[in-house]
């Protein structure tokens, strides 16, 4: 290792600058963070007493599938996004040596990232929602973040170009990898088609398979890159402030920033375990998943170790108390991740509280109190005041972490409890709880149980509140002047013997390898494996010759390189992305010949479906396992969701599958159902959807919604453009008649009829209409015709 | 991944606790990875490479599906060779009637499963009135058995018994039975062909 440290390299005596850091901003974002943290989690506890108890269900706006969006919209995108906005543009201006930018562009970037959380607290709760999770919100709004986050990267990229410090330390590192991969990320999935004529509404251009390959990616590395990487960043910048101790290991921050963000992408297909999708995109998910878990441990360790010899701060400081236990809790939930991606383990898990509680161990734990300690660290440092009260702080800790434990044992509970009743069968076969809603009776006391750990981490939210207004929050900030010396013109590696260094090529080469022995057969690839592993542990030693003869360490090069840095960040994102959405993209279903597309009233159904959020609770995915197929019907096909834009998988049963909810029962039972879940259902959560019976539907719109669709590959014709309306009257009128004829009297162009037509249809072939059936039938496998 | 640039040199025992950068006021150690965290990532990397072989590259290990398939073929042939629980004939179906254990499992079935279109009383709301003389699918025992069993899916009516298995279809059936006849107040109006409990 070379001796040389960075101090020695800003040796030539150029004049120093005073410069002033604009601490204005990050304590605007500090403002936002905790208002929207606070309104985001109030949100959360009024969904958790919907679970638990019906009846707070109280308007058609405020049902759970309305405001569910809304707590997870608040809480990742307000909540998280304004710390991590706060923490980037405080940290980055003192590890770069020079004011933010611009301050227009920072001022723009904050009033229009208000916005348009305004906007999504207006609109979700109005059903206006693309019904794709995590990215619910409608197009302009889409078009919007996109715009502020390319004015955010525009400003923190032009103050990496101002720095006055050459070497771009480890936190900076997480923040471009965040910047980068967020704007690829919402683009690349929030793509869809606008229906045309003034309305908000539009259709995913991704349909099926796709689209849920496409938004789990997204999905999931929102996880990675919105609420991990730049928390990271954020650890790695307050907590070796906060405890005064040097960082434990530099290299450890190299491998695991690398590790973490090549790997994190491929992870995304986890969240579809033994569905329908290609099972080589599962078994990517999966060991992505479990290779992930060390580069994970990896910050945690970096964390952890730095604390060495501080412990006995961690427990006066809140602060350092904050920190600590959030990078535990990081540590907890980047080990359960890997376990629930393991595919036996997600049968069991999956559309279970396990995964809910799983997430808030990360959102509760990890960011939510990282948020909590670089609170408690900045905005007595920035208002020039002491914190009001540190007992304060004390309690906020102690009663949010015995909130976030109740509501972790609830939810495991609750998950492992539910996924053994749903699978438990007699020795013949059959279902030992043959009714979805004897599984939810038993886990409602979990439902209380976590109604009361997320209100007390919601108390404790509101403590801190307090605290920080009472400690100058809203008060103006102190001015901090520092003097900086310009860096100095020096020589540098050109870039090209950069990119094409030892180990660059070497990780190409060995990753190329590694990859062709992926994609061969079975005698092919143990060659491409041994050649690549050989090839890797040679490479490993030159290398280290080499650094013993005494060359430059590579990779401090890069990180004296931003643009270089951020191309080969970008790449190594773009890796996993690419490989796997890229196939799933060119081949379609060979079966998808045999699909129609939903009629126009069916289609009109579909949205009301998308708008009130019935996905948050029920899925249309039927695994292939037998206690599944038993309950719900044959396993689902990719060709039956192939025109289904977006996708409505679903992630999460609070209530039964609906993949083959078609003819199951008369329409008098969905009619019933819909008004008064409870006059069919004793015990059931759902909510009551008898505002749908009022709510028209506009006809004169359906055709161009089929018009939109045709657009993205859903195969209407002309004729069914053009007649859609009278087809969709046609058939609300059977269902009417129907209706009618058991003593239910309903108007035909009501939502309500639309979605009663929808639900008929999941899981059947439509009722051959006028037009012919081009029906050129493939050979299928197995699951042909629907059950029940 | 870059996991093997970094050298790991044991002789060199003067990079612990050495500071070799400083920003901002915060320095830098380079220590040692620890070899538990190094091989936990071979460790995963290498279950990966493996596991990856077994189940894409020579398809030794059962996709999902054929492991579905292969579930399901064992439950065929199980249930080819295990007969159903006691023939469900009318007479058996009967005697069932009156025997109060499965009296008492049928009621608890039917309120948990069949309440919600029957009624708690069987007097019917979405689905048919049981308590009256007026049957659409038939009144003999082995008809309702069969009802219930295989359900009518044009009308609504799921087929119970994989779900249910056969001992509680049975069971259900015969608490049905009893409630033929018993005409409950405020029940649904009759459907389908009038068949008195005589007559069967």
């Amino acid at each position: 290792m070379t001796s040389t440290t960075a101090t020695s390299e800003t040796a030539p005596p150029l004049r120093a600058q005073r410069i002033e850091y604009d601490d204005a901003t990050p304590m605007r974002f500090m403002a936002a963070s905790v208002l929207w943290g606070i309104v985001g989690m109030l949100v959360g506890v009024v969904v958790a007493l919907q679970l638990a108890w019906a009846p707070a269900n109280v308007h058609a706006t405020l049902g759970f599938g309305r405001l569910r969006p809304l707590h997870t919209n608040a809480v990742i995108f307000a909540f998280v996004g304004n710390m991590i906005f706060a923490g980037i543009y405080h940290s980055t201006q003192r590890l770069l040596k020079t004011r933010t930018a611009s301050d227009l562009l920072s001022k723009i970037h904050f009033w229009g990232w208000q916005l348009i959380i305004v906007s999504a607290v207006v609109t979700l709760p109005l059903g206006l929602t693309q019904g794709k999770e995590y990215a619910e919100l409608e197009w302009p709004i889409d078009v919007a973040i996109t715009l502020v986050w390319v004015l955010f990267a525009i400003n923190f990229f032009w103050t990496i170009a101002r720095r006055n410090e050459k070497h771009l330390y480890v936190a900076i590192w997480f923040y471009i990898a965040t910047i980068v991969t967020v704007a690829i990320l919402h683009v690349v999935n929030s793509l869809a088609i606008p229906v045309i004529g003034g309305t908000l509404k539009s259709y995913s251009v991704y349909g099926g398979a796709q689209d849920a390959l496409v938004q789990w990616w997204y999905g999931h590395n929102a996880v990675a890159f919105f609420l991990t990487t730049p928390v990271l960043g954020i650890m790695y910048y307050y907590l070796p402030k906060a405890a005064g101790r040097p960082v434990y290991s530099y290299r450890l921050s190299i491998i695991h920033f690398w590790a973490l963000i090549f790997v994190y992408i491929w992870a995304g297909p986890h969240h579809l375990l033994n569905t329908a999708l290609p099972d080589w995109a599962q078994t990517l998910g999966m060991i992505f998943s479990l290779m992930l878990w060390a580069p994970s441990w990896g910050g945690m360790l970096n964390g952890l170790l730095t604390l060495r010899g501080g412990w006995s701060k961690v427990r006066e400081d809140p602060v350092l108390k904050f920190l600590a236990a959030g990078v535990t809790f990081y540590g907890m939930a980047t080990f359960e991740g890997p376990l629930l991606s393991i595919k036996s383990v997600s049968g069991l898990a999956h559309y279970t509280d396990w995964i809910i509680g799983h997430v808030h161990s990360g959102a509760l734990g990890w960011n939510g109190f990282m948020a909590a300690g670089m609170f408690y660290f900045l905005v007595p440092r920035l208002s020039g005041r002491p914190l009001y009260s540190r007992r304060l702080a004390d309690l906020h800790f102690w009663i949010g972490t015995f909130g976030i434990l109740l509501y972790m044992v609830a939810m495991w509970v609750s998950g492992v409890n539910q996924g053994l009743m749903w699978r438990a069968t007699n020795p013949d076969g059959s279902l030992m709880y043959p009714t979805f809603v004897e599984t939810l009776i038993a886990i409602r006391p979990m439902y209380w149980m976590r109604l009361i750990g997320g209100s007390m981490y919601l108390l404790g939210m509101v403590m801190m509140g307090y605290n920080l207004v009472r400690t100058g929050l809203t008060a103006k900030v102190v001015t901090t002047k520092v003097d900086v010396v310009p860096l100095a013109p020096a020589p540098e590696v050109p870039w090209r013997d950069v990119i094409f260094s030892r180990p660059i090529v070497l990780t190409v080469v060995v990753l190329g390898l590694a990859g062709a022995g992926m994609a061969s057969n079975a005698f092919a690839s143990p060659l491409f494996l041994i050649v690549a592993f050989v090839v890797a542990l040679f490479g490993v030693l030159a290398i280290q010759h080499a650094r013993r003869s005494g060359g430059a360490p590579f990779h401090r090069i890069l990180e004296g390189r931003a643009l270089l840095f951020t191309v080969l960040a970008g790449l190594a994102v773009l890796a996993g992305g690419v490989a796997e959405i890229v196939p799933a993209l060119i081949v379609k279903p060979v079966e998808a010949v045999d699909a129609k597309p939903y009629r126009a009233l069916e289609l009109e159904g579909r949205d009301v479906f998308i708008a009130e959020g019935c996905y948050t609770c029920h899925s249309q995915m039927i695994r292939p396992m037998r206690f599944e197929t038993v309950r719900y019907g044959d396993p689902s096909t990719l060709a039956e969701s192939v025109y289904d834009h977006p996708f409505q998988w679903g992630s999460k049963r609070t209530g039964p599958d609906l993949a083959r909810e078609g003819g199951k029962y008369p329409h008098l039972w969905h009619y019933r159902h819909l008004v008064d879940p409870r006059a069919i259902t004793a015990g059931s959560n759902m909510p009551p959807y008898a505002h749908l019976e009022g709510a028209r539907l506009d006809l004169t719109r359906t055709g161009d919604k089929m018009h939109a669709l045709s657009k993205v590959g859903v195969p209407y014709t002309a004729d069914e453009m053009r007649d859609a309306e009278a087809d969709a009257r046609a058939q609300a009128g059977a269902i009417v008649a129907e209706l009618a004829k058991d003593g239910a009297e309903v108007e035909p162009d009501t939502q309500m009829i639309a979605v009663i037509a929808y639900l008929q249809r999941l899981g059947k072939k439509p009722e051959p209409s006028k037009g012919a059936t081009e029906g050129v039938s493939m050979q299928e496998p197995s699951t042909k015709e629907t059950t029940k | 991944m870059k996991s093997s640039n970094e050298p790991n040199e044991p002789e060199s025992s003067e990079s612990v606790d050495r500071v070799i950068h400083e920003v901002d006021g915060i320095q830098e150690y380079d220590n040692k990875l620890p070899n538990w965290w190094l091989y936990t990532l071979y460790g995963a990397v290498a279950f990966a490479v493996g596991y990856w072989y077994w189940y894409q590259n020579a398809s030794i290990g059962q996709s999902p599906l054929e492991a579905y398939q292969a579930e399901m073929d064992r439950a065929a042939a199980e249930q080819a060779m295990a007969l159903t629980v006691g023939d469900a004939t009318p007479e058996a179906l009967v005697a069932l009637s009156k025997d109060p254990s499965a009296l008492a499992l049928g009621k608890q079935v039917f309120v948990s499963t069949c309440a919600a279109c029957h009624r708690a009383d069987g007097g019917g709301s979405v689905g048919p009135n049981l308590t009256d003389d007026f049957w659409l699918h038939g009144s003999a025992p082995d008809k309702i058995f069969r009802t219930i069993a295989s359900g009518v899916p044009d009308k609504g009516m799921p087929a119970w018994q994989p779900q249910l298995g056969a001992l509680k279809t049975q069971a259900v059936t015969a608490y049905v039975l009893g409630l033929v006849g018993t005409n409950v107040a405020g029940g649904k109006t009759p459907q389908g062909e009038r068949e008195p409990i005589s007559a069967r």
